[in-house]
């Protein structure tokens, strides 16, 4: 359906056999060209759950091409980690950078579209400014990858798009490619109050619902007018509705999910629309009750991205523990740690870590490799991109992070970090560390 | 080890803490393998080779360290329960109150659920203040512990505002305007007390009408008159380099105990700070250049700061997580700072700052410390028990609660309480 969608944008698209033409705002993103390398003798945790082990890792043309000792090193640049960690990329599926970005003042704020109840038309990709100095900050942090969301005022907040944190001019240019898009949606307080205080519907939970299911209504019904469609006959082609085009991507699974949810019985509520409408729902963010219905999440193969520690900052969030990340993890269900958090993204690891001791804590035996996959595998998994990268195995993106000691560690700070196998951060070279067009002489780095 | 204790225990502890390291805050090493001894709820000693009276409660603290409790210099805990309820947040004086003499005493909640659930996690003091507002002063602040029978330590303890742009929207814009209104306020508070005294307790003050908007009225004055005859500290939040130095002029001008809170650009006028002998309260993690008054944001502005010999101390802007101190103080230390810098930001700086005489262990104190199961500034440790003012804390809150009820769905199935 999207497929479609795309070869009538402009109608002007010529598909030549074997040659992969780009659409309007397809990524752009080509990985930049580095020496073959391997980093010898670090700590790998590879992101799979696996614990540690020590081992050489072979990058060939921005992918791994081998673990473990290996074929000599001729040809290929060694990096010593006697000592370091490596880990895979950082993956942060819950970001508002570029589209909140700093500095915050009214005229950087294009994270809500709060016009309207469902504006899933919106992209926050076009929000996106790739010169937020935000992302340098994030990819000191150890986060290769990004999804960039809009805000949670709306039942349906619009498109979401994963990213690869490199500088770029472009949006295009940070476009993970091939990743798909995410659909927000938002559950619970913040579309009821946005509208109910402007007595417009939803004002209420049972407003919410109504509003999703009517939307849902009107996209089956949208499907089917194209399913009908004929290019090749005499009919002309429907209307396109840009926001009835985004619903209608996520019933064909070409679009995932991502539903800002508190409670645990609205987002059982939220599964029943699921079924209801033959979708499926993907991730439930924020999702601080998710430990109440563990089973249900893993039932129904639902992640869930948390916080380590927030509560309390509304009553959807008041029954908040920090022990929800690992419950959810044990009961078997998909668990992600995510930040929400210009400040937060900077140190994801330490979230995992905090997370996983509130576990350890209460008796739960939680490994540092169990809690690493929630910031890389599990996080790619969710956003569609596992096949790609969130682990350190053979095949996959040189997406990877030297850390100078244990990243579960308040005091572990990533080194180097490596996006498709180019050295995009060093913290020894400040040649390696981006710097904004924002930051020139106003910035810390920028005066360089 | 976890020390399951009853709440609401009477008798004050006895109890000796052997094989334990013990940072006392008041000596610059900490003490390896000591035992600190507690007798009848007081700090009876502490040391090496420590002779442990018969029958007293042993706990070996082998690998663990001991540091006192945690103190949050800048918080809304017991005024603020659920941020987005406006019910349960009694932070600001808004429009109407916020001024000098919006005073946070009489609204702590002492059945705040903010309280246990930052105890247990080692943070035992507070200072509550009042949420900037739409005045560049935004009142009165208290100094809490945060368990026990009476709350409140320090009612009144330092006076807070803020200067930038944010406090210039309420005086038309300009941060010149900020300034003027301090130069002019303090100006006329120096002849306040003389006037007041001539119009008694009439409510129009001779030779003080409100002849200009914006001048303050007779209940302010009374505030910044009891500030300044206290000597309270004025707790002012800034961030960027350039206001900063005005503070430091303004505060020398008038003699008055200023604290910087915020500094996100203080690593520029640290010397200059040093030398006023200000002190700081920042969050280490706040490195975002978020606003034009913080472009200079950076993440070891705390360490900076403690180099160049400015007294620090770290703050939470959540009171939900002030338990993240040490956090914050691990990253600190991440980025720069001495370890013993980092621990003594979230202890004695922030207890000194206010005159709580807390924040360090003493002989002869009533015993308030924390014993860590390691690091105490690391992610990866815990606090495992607390006590505050010689009690034990119960180490359950309302979220170990929810835990236990939730830990094992299959059981809570059972019970009817969960998804079903």
């Amino acid at each position: 359906m999207i497929r479609l969608f795309r070869s009538c944008i402009g109608g002007f698209l010529v598909l030549m056999a074997g040659t992969a033409v780009s659409a309007p705002y397809d990524s752009t993103y080509v990985p930049r060209l580095a020496a073959d390398f391997v980093i010898r003798n670090a700590l790998v945790l590879d992101g799979t759950g696996a614990d540690a082990y020590k081992a050489d890792v072979w990058v060939k043309a921005g992918r791994i091409a081998h673990i473990g000792q290996g074929p000599n090193s001729e040809g290929a640049q060694v990096i010593e980690a006697k000592g370091q960690w490596l880990t895979p990329g950082i993956i942060d599926v819950h970001s508002h950078l570029g589209v909140y970005p700093s500095p915050s003042v009214a005229s950087t704020s294009d994270g809500n579209e709060a016009t309207a109840p469902s504006t899933a038309q919106v992209w926050a990709e076009h929000s996106v400014w790739p010169q937020d100095p935000q992302f340098g900050l994030a990819l000191e942090g150890g986060v290769t990858s990004l999804q960039i969301l809009p805000g949670s005022a709306n039942l349906f907040g619009g498109r979401g798009v994963t990213l690869k944190n490199v500088p770029s001019r472009t949006v295009m240019g940070m476009k993970f490619p091939d990743a798909p898009h995410g659909l927000k949606m938002a559950c619970g307080e913040n579309p009821k109050r946005v509208y109910g205080t402007r007595k417009s519907a939803p004002s209420t939970r049972m407003g919410n619902v109504a509003g999703y299911r009517a939307e849902w209504i009107k996209a089956l019904e949208y499907k089917a007018k194209w399913d009908a469609y004929d290019p090749t006959g005499d009919k002309p082609a429907p209307a396109r509705d840009l926001k009835l085009e985004t619903l209608v991507g996520v019933l064909d699974g070409d679009i995932l999910v991502h539903n800002h949810c508190y409670r645990a019985d609205e987002m059982a509520t939220m599964i029943e629309i699921a079924k209801e409408f033959g979708y499926k729902i993907g991730t439930f963010h924020h999702a601080v009750e998710s430990y109440k219905i563990a089973d249900l999440l893993a039932q129904e193969g639902i992640c869930s991205a948390m916080w380590a520690d927030w509560w309390g900052f509304k009553l959807e969030a008041f029954d908040g523990i920090q022990q929800n990340v690992a419950l959810v993890d044990q009961a078997q269900a998909c668990a992600i740690v995510h930040s929400d958090s210009a400040r937060d993204i900077q140190h994801l690891n330490q979230e995992a870590a905090k997370a996983m001791t509130a576990g350890r804590r209460m008796g739960m035996d939680i490994t540092a490799a169990r809690a690493l996959r929630w910031i890389t595998l599990n996080a790619a998994q969710a956003l569609g991109i596992a096949a790609q990268t969130g682990s350190i195995e053979v095949g996959k993106a040189a997406d990877l992070v030297l850390w100078d000691r244990d990243p579960m560690s308040v005091y572990s700070k990533a080194q180097q970090v490596f996006i498709d196998g180019y050295r995009y951060y060093d913290r020894s070279d400040p040649m390696r560390q981006p710097v904004s067009d924002f930051a020139l002489e106003q910035l810390v780095g920028g005066k360089r | 080890m976890v020390l399951m204790v009853s709440s609401g225990a009477v008798v004050a502890t006895d109890v000796a803490i052997r094989n334990v390291q013990i940072h006392t805050l008041d000596a610059e090493q900490p003490l390896q393998n000591a035992t600190l001894l507690v007798l009848q709820g007081r700090i009876a000693a502490f040391g090496r080779d420590l002779a442990v009276p018969a029958g007293i409660p042993i706990i070996d603290g082998a690998g663990m360290v001991i540091t006192p409790g945690l103190v949050e210099p800048h918080s809304q805990i017991g005024l603020e329960e659920i941020s987005a309820v406006d019910s349960t947040v009694d932070s600001s004086g808004g429009e109407v109150a916020s001024g000098p003499a919006f005073d946070v005493q009489y609204a702590i909640n002492p059945a705040s659920t903010l309280l246990p659930i930052n105890v247990v996690e080692g943070v035992t003091h507070a200072v509550t203040a009042p949420a900037q507002a739409d005045d560049v002063f935004a009142g009165l602040g208290v100094g809490l512990v945060l368990a026990g029978d009476v709350l409140i330590t320090h009612p009144q303890v330092a006076l807070f505002g803020a200067v930038g742009a944010r406090a210039a929207q309420h005086l038309g814009g300009s941060r010149a305007e900020v300034f003027s209104h301090l130069y002019r306020t303090f100006a006329e508070l120096k002849t306040y007390r003389q006037r007041r005294a001539i119009a008694g307790s009439t409510n129009t003050l001779a030779g003080f009408s409100s002849h200009r908007e914006r001048q303050y009225t007779k209940i302010d004055m009374d505030a910044l008159a009891l500030a300044s005859s206290k000597a309270l500290p004025l707790v002012i939040q800034v961030d960027r380099a350039n206001e900063i130095l005005q503070l430091l002029q303004f505060a020398k001008e008038f003699n008055l105990p200023v604290v910087v809170r915020g500094a996100a650009e203080g690593w520029k006028v640290a010397s200059e700070l040093a030398a006023a002998n200000v002190p700081v309260i920042i969050d280490p993690l706040n490195n975002l250049p978020n606003g034009f008054d913080r472009l200079g944001a950076r993440a070891d502005n705390a360490a900076l700061l403690q180099q160049a010999g400015v007294r620090v101390a770290f703050s939470v802007s959540d009171p939900h997580n002030a338990r993240q101190l040490r956090q914050l103080a691990g990253n600190a230390v991440a980025h720069g700072m001495a370890w013993s810098s980092a621990l003594r930001a979230i202890t004695r700086v922030p207890a000194d700052l206010y005159g709580l005489d807390v924040g360090r262990i003493r002989v002869g104190d009533e015993a308030t410390f924390v014993l860590w199961n390691g690091d105490p500034l690391e992610v990866t440790t815990w606090a495992d028990s607390v006590m505050v003012n010689g009690r034990w804390i119960d180490s359950s809150s309302r979220q170990t609660r929810l835990f236990e009820r939730y830990r094992d769905l299959a059981a809570g199935k059972a019970q009817g309480f969960t998804y079903q």
